[in-house]
């Protein structure tokens, strides 16, 4: 009888949790989400990443790295049979340089644009004390990606950017984002999916893979806080 | 406690183990449809909003599209809504803030074919999420507006339920913004509110009209004591009739609108005995009778549309039976001219940029067009893929073709696939009218039929598309002939030389419908009352055939025996033959004892492929108020019925298709969804693979030679879901495990079918092609959290290419080339050379492939054939092809080899030429150089960097015949053969060149720099060392 009484009670807790589950709030779920990915303090250490890596096109490797620095600058580098191009964005400004698409030198990016890009700057991601940041979150319940159940975030960053994170509900790791911007007239949406996670020594989970369509790029290295030199982030042909 | 925790894992572990995975549409997720269109000729529109703010972000309302959104005036759309109802009959953004959006979903045309909506929706992030406000059973929608002072306050106009009487009809209103909702003006259970106004001035002023009105499955009626015209001071709460010089009710539908600049200024189109349009100068207190145009009057119930210029009270616009336009207040009118391109008639819907009035867009039978210059011309919009098809057929050419009939707009057919991809060029239309069935003659790859509405068909000429009338005629002793709407032309599934259609009677021909046999008595219950049609319309004529009834609306021939057809009629009966035509039987009360109600239209018929008498059948019961899904299927031969039921199903159903390879697979399509079931109709699933949750499924074929699921909808077009086979593998068995590296089929090497220039398609709706490789699929029971990635192995175990895999939950499908890695070239050059990105197509064996998902491995073999279908390309000249492929690919190999040595000599030198000092060692290193940047210019591109400025050397020409081989199905020509080896003796030169000079100078210089660097390290003092 007792155990069968422990079996109600055991019923219940699960009942209950149930009841929670649906009754989530925005901050309940980044919570759980920070705490997934390796809790708040661990992440709001994190001042620069470093990350190399490869995409992969029909089976050539094109390698990338991608530097960035909290709130300062952001170095995207690729290289092409032996070429390299880049694009860049600063706080204020960005340029982009693919030699092998026939260009001789860097191309400024529109300033509203660049403007519009400022919450690419935050590596710590839009959650990451949103508040404080400016950011603000709306929670539109649940969501599938491709099958697996979401939490759907609402975020319209400080910048303006606006963008739809779905959080694995499972897991409570961010999957997807959509995007969209809408600078120089053009309203445009991208989608980028996040696997692979990683957990790294600084004791944060990072996604090791991104795809925003244009093959996979698949991440061999993130190096967290170490020293940048900030001239990478000024345009020249031959930075690397 | 230790206890509890035991139970609570046991618990835990017990759901588990009982918790068997769900088969839904995420399961074949990577199983996505392709909008085939067409573009060219779109479908119904019912309402059009634009944003004032930027003139140029746009919603579109659709008959059964749902709601597609533009942000660059219309250059491109895409769709909004497609997660709920598609049918809209209104759209209203917020001008204040303009983030804001409401649908009112349920079209409000009252045509046959209409389809029902399920309440209001409001966004507040200009379309990308919605949330339902209300108004669930309205059923039908017709206008919106927002007060433009307080946009808290919202008007709805529900006319109402169609096909029954309702108190869900009326004037609702909303003072919170949408959140909540009064219903604030009402008359009876049989008249809604049709129309509303509000006056921006004075926005307490509303205006409404109110509608009686109602549909039978054989009868139409607008107008009654219901119909009227109103008028409201204090925002709704009390109303005045208006009349004064109005013509006498009773009243149909009425249009009603005021100037926007000068809102006492008003028109109105009033159906009633005499129906024309009127004018009123005070605020409706009294009208004025003006034009009775054709124009003005036609099929009010239909068209509703009354529009008058933001900035100018004379201007009015008349969107209706065409498209004209009045510049003295609605007193005459003038057409709109063709000159830039036929308009379709039938209009519905009208935005005018305030803004700058030139610009305005038209919503139209056929789809959205616009004008720049006040409606007088106009150019259409090719990028809306709405279409309303009822049918699809395919035949069995490669690719094959699709044939449909499209709502208003013709019999159309296109291939499958077609070089740069199905787009609205690919689409032709074969026929005109209403189109319905189209079926092809799988005897004769150059004959289909095709019809109009009302039953009348043509045999066509597919190479000319010139007809010939084959309608079958009422013989001496026949009741005059009744033909559905939408009538059945059939060809036999068993003996394809059999081509079916029917009226009252069933007729059939086997040539072509040069001669026809009737082989059935009246096989409906011609019942006499429900023959009335010329009566139709109520105050305004309306009997197009629409509303023709007791007719045979669905038949079949079994695919087993071509003596068994099947025969459902719209007025309930179910009729069965066994002997080809002599002894019909009637099986409609069999089904109603398995629950389904009597006289309900028997939508269609599936007889079984794999039984005799199993036969699957579905019933649509919306012209009797019933919106229910109904299922049945029998074993017995019509004896016995068994009603199938999912909590699942949305929506009267059309259409259910049996899989020609797989008895359990079936697919269910309804008003509201496309539904399938793995079990043989146990349990069933939504498919949202790329489909829209609600599509209106109005017809299924799958074709049986390529697998794919085509979809007839009735405001989407045609869409196809490309090679089911995986619904036919994953069986709940197998959708339990983990991971699933599905059995691969024998892939055939191709570089894809279709050739052509690449150029990008330059607007209008794309459809794409299917893929033109097999994919390499394999299921996931969970979203992958870890890497996934295939490796492919040739017959040695050597690694020929690593793919990327994905990682969704379900049935993933990931495409391997066919190719090699392509080689690594020769780097440091100025310009990029795509040869990197080339590969030689691997030869026909037996390959392995390896899905690797963190540290798990799954292995499957891969067999790759020759395609002998292919007889310009043997297998033979296939060997020649990999083995010329191959050279080349070492070559490329080779020269980045040698590109590598010399670029590391000369980053040697560069990187000590300023620390040398000696001048001797500096002449040394400068002439080394300058010969190794000799020696190098002839291998690549070193010199220009404009990719408009060619320049080829070695590697550069290497390429451009590696490509040539790689890239085509063909042997290499002789001169392509003769090239290799020119090019081989031009790399053996400078590998030669390069030993010459690496002999000469390398070591030298090497010395030379390490004697330097010893030298500089000599003198440098002891305490300076650290």
């Amino acid at each position: 009888m007792r155990n069968f009484s422990q079996l109600l009670m055991v019923a219940a807790m699960i009942f209950t949790c149930n009841i929670n589950s649906h009754a989530q709030t925005a901050d309940e779920i980044i919570e759980k989400h920070i705490t997934a990915i390796g809790g708040l303090e661990n992440w709001e250490k994190v001042t620069s990443v470093k990350i190399t890596g490869s995409m992969n096109f029909s089976g050539v490797e094109i390698p990338i790295t991608i530097t960035t620095l909290q709130k300062k600058g952001q170095r995207v580098e690729y290289t092409v049979n032996g070429m390299t191009g880049y694009q860049l964005l600063t706080t204020t400004g960005g340029w982009g340089y693919t030699p092998f698409a026939g260009q001789t030198k860097p191309e400024a990016v529109a300033p509203e644009k660049v403007k519009e890009s400022q919450d690419d700057l935050d590596i710590q991601g839009p959650l990451i004390d949103y508040k404080a940041k400016g950011n603000q979150v709306t929670f539109l319940g649940k969501d599938q990606v491709d099958g697996t159940e979401c939490y759907k975030l609402k975020v319209v960053c400080a910048g303006g950017k606006e963008k739809t994170m779905f959080i694995d509900a499972a897991n409570y790791y961010h999957i997807r984002t959509v995007e969209k911007s809408k600078a120089n007239g053009k309203e445009e949406e991208d989608i980028s999916n996040y696997g692979n996670f990683r957990k790294l020594p600084e004791g944060i989970v990072f996604a090791m893979s991104v795809d925003e369509g244009e093959g996979p790029a698949t991440y061999k290295t993130v190096e967290i806080n170490k020293p940048i030199d900030e001239t990478i982030f000024k345009p020249s042909e031959t930075k690397k | 406690m230790k206890k509890l925790l035991f139970l609570f894992a046991a618990f835990l572990i017990a759901g588990n183990v009982f918790t068997q995975t769900k088969i839904n549409s995420y399961t074949f997720g990577a199983m996505e449809a392709r909008w085939l269109g067409p573009g060219t000729m779109s479908g119904r529109i019912t309402a059009i909003a634009g944003v004032n703010a930027d003139s140029k972000t746009l919603y579109v309302g659709t008959a059964g599209g749902g709601v597609w959104k533009s942000t660059n005036a219309g250059a491109s759309f895409k769709p909004i809504f497609d997660k709920y109802c598609m049918s809209i009959g209104a759209i209203a953004v917020d001008q204040a803030t303009p983030s804001t959006v409401f649908v009112g979903s349920g079209e409000s045309n009252m045509r046959n074919t209409v389809s029902i909506g399920e309440g209001l929706y409001k966004s507040a992030d200009a379309g990308d999420n919605w949330v339902k406000v209300g108004l669930d059973s309205t059923e039908h929608i017709a206008k919106i507006i927002i007060d433009p002072k307080n946009p808290k306050n919202i008007y709805v106009a529900a006319p109402g339920p169609l096909w029954c009487d309702s108190k869900h009809r009326g004037l609702y209103k909303s003072t919170d913004g949408g959140d909540t909702w009064n219903k604030i003006f009402y008359i009876n259970e049989k008249t809604g509110c049709a129309d509303i106004a509000v006056d921006p001035a004075d926005p307490n002023t509303v205006y409404a009209t109110t509608w009686e009105f109602r549909r039978f499955p054989y009868a139409f009626n607008s107008g009654g004591n219901g119909s009227g015209m109103w008028k409201s001071m204090d925002g709704g709460k009390t109303w005045k009739e208006l009349k004064n010089g109005l013509p006498p009710k009773p009243f149909g539908r009425i249009a009603l609108t005021l100037a926007p600049s000068a809102p006492q200024n008003m028109i109105a189109i009033v159906e009633a005995k005499e129906t024309g349009l009127y004018i009123s100068s005070d605020g409706g207190e009294t009208w004025k009778s003006q034009s009775a145009t054709t124009n003005v009057v036609s099929r009010p119930f239909y068209f509703s549309c009354l529009v008058i210029d933001p900035k100018e009270p004379k201007r009015v616009y008349r969107p209706g039976y065409g498209f004209s336009y009045s510049d003295d207040g609605g007193y005459s009118f003038t057409d709109a001219s063709y000159d830039g391109g036929w308009v379709h008639s039938d209009h519905h819907a009208l935005w005018i940029n305030p803004n700058y009035t030139n610009q305005m867009y038209l919503g139209t039978d056929g789809g959205v067009y616009f004008s720049l210059d006040r409606g007088a011309t106009w150019m259409f919009v090719y990028n809306l893929p709405v279409g309303q098809f009822y049918h699809v057929a395919v035949d069995n050419n490669n690719p094959y073709r699709m044939y449909g009939g499209l709502q208003d707009n013709g019999s159309w057919m296109a291939p499958s696939a077609a070089p740069g991809g199905v787009n609205n060029s690919s689409w032709l239309d074969m026929y005109g009218g209403d189109g319905f069935w189209v079926q092809p003659d799988l005897m004769d790859n150059n004959i289909a039929f095709a019809e109009s509405q009302g039953g009348n068909m043509a045999r066509i000429d597919l190479t000319t598309f010139k007809s010939v009338d084959i309608t079958p005629q009422a013989g001496k002793d026949d009741e005059k002939l009744r033909w559905n709407w939408n009538t059945p032309i059939v060809t036999g599934q068993a003996n394809r030389r059999n081509l079916y259609t029917a009226a009252q009677y069933l007729y059939k021909s086997v040539d072509q419908g040069r001669t026809w046999q009737k082989i059935s008595p009246d096989l409906t219950t011609n019942d006499k009352k429900k023959q009335q049609q010329e009566e139709s319309g109520g105050l305004s004529e309306d009997n197009t055939s629409a509303e023709n009834h007791c007719t045979i609306f669905t038949l079949a021939e079994s695919a087993l025996d071509e003596n068994l057809i099947w025969v459902g009629t719209d007025d309930g009966n179910l009729q069965v033959v066994t002997d080809g035509g002599k002894s019909w039987m009637n099986v409609s009360k069999n089904y109603e004892a398995a629950g389904i109600p009597a006289q309900t239209w028997v939508s269609s018929i599936e007889p079984s492929r794999y039984s005799k008498n199993t036969a699957y059948v579905t019933f649509d019961n919306h012209m009797y108020g019933d919106m229910n899904t109904y299922l049945a299927k029998t074993t017995d031969g019509g004896k016995t019925w068994k009603r199938i039921i999912s909590d699942e199903f949305t929506g009267y159903a059309h259409k259910i298709k049996e899989d020609c390879y797989n008895k359990d697979l079936l697919f269910l399509g309804t008003e509201r969804g496309l539904f399938a079931s793995v079990d043989g109709g146990e349990t069933w699933f939504r498919m949202k693979n790329h489909i829209p949750d609600y599509s209106m499924v109005r017809d299924i074929q799958i074709q049986p030679q390529t697998s794919d699921l085509l979809i007839a909808t009735h405001g989407r077009g045609i869409m196809v879901v490309n090679d089911i086979s995986p619904m036919r593998m994953i069986s709940k068995e197998v959708a339990d495990k983990d991971v699933v590296l599905l059995d691969s089929k024998t892939m055939m090497l191709t570089t894809g079918k279709y050739g052509g220039g690449g150029s990008p398609v330059s607007g209008g709706w794309y459809g794409g092609n299917p893929d033109y490789i097999e994919p390499i699929e394999y299921y996931l029971k969970d979203r992958a959290t870890k890497d996934v990635k295939l490796e492919i192995y040739d017959d040695k175990g050597k690694l020929v290419q690593s793919v990327p895999g994905t990682k969704r939950k379900g049935v993933n499908k990931v495409f391997w080339n066919q190719r090699m890695t392509p080689p690594k070239t020769a780097t440091g050059s100025t310009k990029m050379d795509y040869g990197g990105f080339i590969a030689p197509m691997v030869l026909p064996g037996t390959y392995t492939v390896k899905l690797k998902i963190g540290d798990r491995e799954y292995t499957n073999k891969l067999i790759l054939k020759h395609d002998k279908g292919n007889t310009l390309f043997s297998e033979s000249d296939r060997e020649e092809q990999y083995t010329a492929a191959l050279e080349l690919y070492h070559m490329h190999e080779q020269l980045a080899a040698l590109v590598d040595k010399i670029n590391a000599e000369q980053k040697l030198i560069k990187e000590n030429m300023d620390s040398v000092k000696k001048g001797s060692t500096k002449k040394l290193l400068k002439e080394y150089n300058a010969k190794l940047e000799e020696l190098r210019s002839t291998l690549l591109a070193t010199k220009h960097k404009s990719m408009f400025a060619d320049e080829k050397k070695l590697r550069e020409n290497l390429t451009e015949v590696y490509a040539a081989i790689c890239g085509q199905e063909s042997r290499p020509t002789n001169l392509q053969s003769g090239r290799i080896g020119v090019l081989n003796d031009d790399l053996k030169k400078g590998e030669s060149t390069y030993e010459k000079l690496a002999a000469e100078y390398s070591a030298k210089v090497q010395q030379t720099i390490k004697e330097e660097k010893a030298k500089v390290a000599k003198s440098v003092p002891a305490n300076n060392s650290n």
